[in-house]
């Protein structure tokens, strides 16, 4: 009888879970119960609910090395195989990608950018440095003497990080950039041997990126967990006055996210043909980006850009190598994060900008958020040292304010990742040749088209 | 009847010699500590201060006019544990005139944060009795220069080899402590700590940048100035060096040293409470570090 009782309870919570998913519930209920609980709890437990949101954290990025070693493996062995494809759409993919890839890295630095100097960060009021003087006290001294701490892999040359060694040992270490090059190169010798060779490694990998799709689908389930934990565990802990102080720079990065869904939507509509759209029941690019912006990892949103593309018939080869690609490479919300945060140190130390110097914020900002590559949460913030360091400005202040406010700044950051790749997906994945038959097809995506969730993946 | 009286005078005679030959080996005794018997003989603890105020060590009450802080408290203690009152003298025009004064037996003790050199063992003797951490307040602009990340173990000898410009008061521990440490350094000497610190928010007219790097002292004077404006540690940072011990002593002359060391050492023991570090001043004094309020 009570086991009875308690399976029915176990059942309902996890029945429970995958609704609270939807990102409208992130909105109408998980936010604001987090904040409310956050505000509740006493801040001692903040610690043990933080330890628990990044466990889930951890269990939802599981999945995404496998998912990225398949994807990419299987799209660059079926671009490059001359049975599949003439050089001349190898080419074309190739350099829509690049181009793409490219122009969306220099426009998203631009737009972050033009809001910087709309929105001023760093610019502080004497309240604003007194709050901000208030948090630094103690925590940025420099002590000397004490058990000396030895800088991890500073001294690394940064193409080191991108030249894989064992592609196994990389995936297993968590080298996302090591991974995604190894997979390229495999891919690529894949499509230089005879189909009948291929084929069996062809359908494992398939099979591995199918699983992780699942696996994927299935940890998801934990996202409201995760919002509830990391959030609340925010709001007892983060210092209200920093947030207060930064809010410059907070707004900013929010407002460069809704840029990026307004630049991704139209990209979309641009992009797309009637008959594309007409088969879908909402907006792709909206969902992408609150399942993005309500999980804080815009990996999550692979599947549901596939899904997508594929189901307005694009050419999947190319939607997997564009949207794992576009995810993992390009950084976009990274890249707009940091230019921001440079142009907030510069503000915050009163350096002059100059032209030249919006230059070289942009090569810095799209350079040091691409080197984010692979790096999770606030692992990504301190890759703007490199360029704080080139602009002479005192690293470990501006870090610790970033830090101090990163548990926010993480889901926008995603949210921009996630429909910037998908703008890059759209414009380069061509139609596929089967797109025909897939008219023909019912292209009702269910999930997506229903709710916005991520629609279940039955393998390629 | 002559005799009688005779043998009595001799046996008083004999009684009050030996009355005295027994009663001088205890007197000779009490004159052991000849130096704490001159002090109770005088009646007062006679106390060399700097002549600064150098609040919550030692320094002039605003309100009540009177000279307060940990260091006077100590003296008033250790005086009133000799049974005797105490009087102060402030008339030494630095730190290292004073430490030279109590060599000369000017005073019985000095007192102060003064700390320990190597000149200043040539004039008296030591007995520690805080322990502080040497501190710069550098500028971050300075510290972002050097180029070498601060938590880089190679930071320490960069800075110590780099072309700082130090300020600090002339003719203190500080000056001969930066000259030492910092070998390449240019050391800017200031009569007092306000003009110390005010060094190092000037800037030079002609080339716009500020004319000292970092100020010098220990992290009781560093960190307070931090503490009470908070919205200095943007432009400023802290350097602690946990290497580095100030061992702030009471001096004494080498006759006091003989003769008050031991007294004054159970003194620090049982009621000072051992030899405080600088993290346990700043605790128990935590008022005076509060950030001033406009």
């Amino acid at each position: 009888m009570t086991s009875t009782s308690s399976l029915s309870s176990f059942d309902r919570l996890f029945s429970v879970l995958p609704t609270l998913r939807k990102p409208r519930n992130f909105f109408l209920y998980i936010l604001p119960f987090s904040i409310v609980f956050g505000r509740l709890i006493p801040s001692s437990y903040a610690s043990a609910l933080n330890d628990a949101g990044l466990a889930m954290v951890q269990l939802i990025a599981f999945p995404a090395i496998p998912l990225v070693l398949s994807a990419v493996m299987i799209s660059i062995a079926n671009i490059f195989s001359p049975s599949n494809r003439t050089p001349s759409s190898r080419i074309q993919f190739s350099s829509r990608f690049i181009v793409s890839l490219s122009v969306t890295i220099i426009l998203a630095a631009l737009l972050a950018i033009l809001l910087s100097i709309y929105q001023s960060p760093g610019v502080l009021s004497p309240d604003g440095k007194l709050s901000i003087g208030r948090f630094m006290l103690d925590i940025t001294d420099i002590r000397i003497g004490s058990e000396a701490v030895a800088s991890q892999g500073s001294s690394e040359f940064w193409i080191t990080k991108l030249v894989p060694s064992n592609i196994l040992a990389d995936a297993s270490q968590g080298q996302t950039l090591r991974v995604i090059t190894g997979s390229v190169l495999a891919g690529f010798a894949m499509s230089k041997l005879r189909p009948s060779l291929i084929q069996p490694l062809l359908s494992l990998l398939r099979s591995v990126n199918s699983t992780s799709v699942q696996v994927l689908n299935i940890v998801l389930n934990l996202a409201p967990l995760v919002l509830i934990c990391l959030i609340s565990g925010a709001v007892s802990t983060i210092n209200a006055e920093i947030v207060v102080a930064l809010l410059n720079f907070t707004i900013c990065v929010f407002l460069t996210a809704i840029a990026s869904l307004g630049i991704s939507r139209l990209v979309f509509r641009r992009f797309t043909s009637t008959k594309e759209r007409d088969s879908l029941n909402s907006n792709p690019v909206d969902s992408v980006f609150l399942l993005s912006l309500s999980t804080g990892s815009s990996m999550t949103s692979y599947p549901l850009m596939y899904e997508t593309l594929i189901g307005i018939g694009r050419d999947e080869a190319e939607v997997e190598a564009s949207a794992s690609l576009s995810l993992l490479i390009a950084r976009l919300g990274n890249v707009t994060y940091n230019v921001i945060a440079i142009m907030f140190a510069l503000n915050l130390y009163e350096v002059g900008i100059t032209p030249i110097r919006f230059v070289e914020i942009i090569v810095l900002g799209a350079f040091t958020g691409i080197s984010a590559a692979g790096l999770t949460g606030v692992a990504t913030v301190p890759t703007i040292g490199v360029a704080l360091a080139y602009f002479q400005v005192p690293i470990p202040p501006v870090l610790v304010l970033l830090l101090a406010i990163d548990p926010i700044l993480t889901l926008p950051r995603a949210a921009t990742t996630g429909v910037l790749a998908m703008a890059i997906s759209v414009i380069s994945s061509s139609r596929s040749i089967a797109s025909d038959n897939a008219e023909k097809t019912d292209l009702s995506l269910g999930l997506l088209s229903k709710d916005g969730e991520v629609p279940s993946y039955e393998g390629g | 009847m002559l005799a009688r009286i005779s043998g009595t005078l001799w046996r008083l005679l004999i009684g009050i010699s030996l009355v005295l030959a027994l009663s001088f080996p205890f007197k000779a005794d009490a004159a052991e500590n000849s130096f704490i018997n001159a002090i109770q003989d005088r009646g007062f603890l006679r106390v060399g201060l700097p002549p600064y105020n150098t609040p919550p060590a030692y320094y002039i009450d605003p309100k009540t006019k009177e000279l307060s802080g940990y260091d006077v408290e100590l003296a008033r203690s250790l005086a009133k544990k000799l049974g005797v009152e105490i009087e102060f003298d402030r008339t030494s025009k630095s730190f290292n005139s004073l430490v030279q004064r109590v060599g000369a037996n000017d005073f019985d003790i000095a007192i102060g944060k003064l700390g320990l050199t190597y000149n200043r063992l040539f004039d008296a003797f030591p007995v520690q009795y805080l322990s502080f951490r040497h501190a710069l307040l550098a500028n971050r602009k300075f510290v972002s220069n050097l180029n070498v990340d601060p938590d880089d173990p190679e930071f320490a000898s960069v800075l110590k080899n780099s072309s700082i410009r130090i300020a600090s008061i002339s003719n203190s521990t500080w000056e001969t402590e930066a000259k030492d440490r910092f070998p390449n350094c240019e050391f800017i000497g200031y009569p007092n700590w306000p003009e110390v610190k005010d060094a190092l928010f000037k800037v030079d007219p002609k080339s716009k940048k500020p004319i000292v790097d970092a100020i010098y002292r220990d992290a009781t004077e560093i960190k307070p100035i931090v503490y009470k404006n908070p919205d200095l540690s943007l432009e400023y940072v802290p350097i602690l060096f946990d290497d580095i011990i100030d061992r702030k002593s009471i001096y004494l002359s080498e006759k006091g040293y003989v003769g008050f060391t031991d007294f004054l050492n159970v003194f620090i023991r049982r009621e000072w409470g051992e030899v405080k570090s600088d993290q346990q001043i700043l605790d128990e004094y935590q008022s005076y570090y509060q950030p001033s309020v406009d």
